[in-house]
């Protein structure tokens, strides 16, 4: 069995702006994501405002190549930071499969 | 109550002893009704920490049930004030809507911004909550309506769907237009480029909502099925949507329940927001329900309609105008607007407003 050394993007944030974080992933390298809603508090928790399916606060994560990793958090950052309610971190995770996660072309 | 600290000094300058007690006695008829009286239980529940819970899921099916049924029974009604009279009696009527519609973010923000002295973003996101309506407003004052004998024209759900849109959309533009300068002064300074503006998605994603889809979708619908269907084909569906009124108003109660809840956990809020902001929540609705009222019975909506128009005009957004104002307007603080909607004008509509409008649509003469 063969192990791929690949990074984990993990975003949690506001409904309101997490599908467009997942769309910009896939735009920016990502081959997919993963989402599910949570709970917590933070400083920003306020912030949250509720989807129409009850929904503040989703995750999105993403397993990338390192590239593609900076890419998707200098854009959230960038993006999202000053105004939301939203936290990213960067693991380092081992996959199978590793071609899964990488666009070719 | 601080409530009626508030308006009975209001009341008082503006009625005659006698006009005051009429109001008195339509507020007692409406407050010991069950579904104020189930809003004040999620209150109060809240408040003493009680155990209600109500199962997401089963407020949002409620929610999706109540706004299915405003749409059909709308589209059935509309069908046939339309096989009666044609547009003849529909057509002013949502002119007004459509003005009013454009009118209240624009008087909502100019009175927070230079009377209020908030900023642009808050000013504005604030503004689109009050220059939408709120459904849930508008079912319990056509509740209001039909206990006291005076149902409204049968058209406003019509109106309803008419008024949830253009108010989010001008106030988000006043916003977005008035902050472009400032977020390129700021973009300028930190040499990073300004954050791409989110108004197109923004709008596109009140416009396919759900509560426009499931109202205006329904809404053709009845309207479609009543024209078309043969009446014993189509007497089974109305029988589930308006079922003798019963499900409807029992799930309102459950559904008012849980807004009491919601309300009663923001209640910690109102100190956050500041006087000048509870009196918008409470002055602000009053000034727009009666512009409802008046020139609804000018455009020729009967007393029920009149009372229902002045309530849907004077409601505020908590569902549809949030997510729009946090894609847009990220610098607005939500915790300004989502308190003044839920915890201010709604719970003021809901107790005292819909029998204040009510009070007014017999002073301007509607029948």
């Amino acid at each position: 069995m063969q192990l791929f050394s690949l990074k984990l993007v993990s975003v949690v944030g506001e409904t309101v702006i997490m599908e467009d974080i997942a769309k910009e992933g896939i735009k920016l390298g990502a081959t997919g994501y993963t989402m599910t809603e949570v709970n917590g508090h933070g400083s920003r928790s306020a912030r949250n405002v509720a989807s129409t399916t009850g929904a503040r606060t989703m995750k999105v994560e993403f397993v990338v190549p390192a590239d593609v990793a900076k890419a998707i958090l200098t854009h959230v950052s960038h993006e999202y930071f000053e105004h939301y309610a939203i936290i990213a971190w960067l693991s380092d995770v081992e996959v199978m499969r590793g071609e899964q996660y990488t666009k070719h072309g | 109550m601080p409530f009626a600290t508030i308006v009975a000094p209001c009341l008082w300058a503006a009625a005659s002893g006698d006009q005051v007690s009429r109001i008195i006695q339509s507020l007692e008829k409406n407050l010991l009704t069950p579904i104020p009286l189930c809003f004040l239980l999620g209150i109060i529940c809240t408040r003493i920490h009680g155990g209600i819970k109500i199962p997401k899921e089963l407020y949002y099916s409620i929610a999706i049930f109540l706004l299915m049924s405003i749409g059909f029974m709308g589209g059935h009604e509309l069908a046939h004030e339309y096989q009666a009279h044609g547009v003849s009696t529909i057509w002013k009527p949502a002119l007004v809507t459509l003005f009013l519609g454009c009118v209240t973010p624009i008087t909502s923000f100019v009175v927070l911004r230079y009377i209020g002295r908030m900023s642009i973003a808050d000013a504005a996101g604030i503004a689109a909550h009050y220059g939408s309506t709120s459904a849930v407003t508008y079912a319990v004052a056509n509740a209001f309506v039909e206990q006291s004998g005076h149902p409204a024209n049968s058209f406003l759900p019509t109106l309803v769907t008419i008024l949830e849109c253009p108010g989010i959309a001008i106030a988000l533009l006043i916003g977005a237009a008035l902050s472009a300068k400032e977020r390129a002064r700021r973009a300028a300074e930190s040499g990073k480029p300004a954050r791409e503006s989110k108004l197109g998605e923004a709008l596109y994603e009140v416009i396919t909502g759900q509560s426009i889809m499931l109202m205006a979708g329904l809404l053709v619908i009845g309207f479609v099925a009543t024209i078309f269907m043969d009446p014993k084909g189509f007497q089974p569906f109305y029988d589930f949507f308006q079922s003798k009124g019963m499900l409807f108003r029992g799930s309102l109660c459950i559904f008012l329940l849980e807004m009491g809840l919601v309300a009663g956990e923001k209640l910690g809020d109102l100190v956050k927001v500041g006087p000048f902001l509870v009196a918008f929540g409470i002055l602000m609705p009053l000034i727009h329900g009666f512009l409802g009222v008046y020139l609804g019975h000018l455009a020729g909506l009967n007393l029920g309609g009149c009372t229902v128009f002045g309530a849907i005009v004077s409601s505020a957004s908590y569902i549809a105008a949030p997510p729009a104002v946090r894609l847009t307007l990220p610098e607005a603080n939500p915790t300004l607007s989502i308190t003044a909607a839920l915890a201010i004008t709604f719970p003021f509509n809901i107790a005292f407003g819909i029998p204040i409008y009510f009070e007014m649509a017999k002073w301007v003469g509607a029948q």
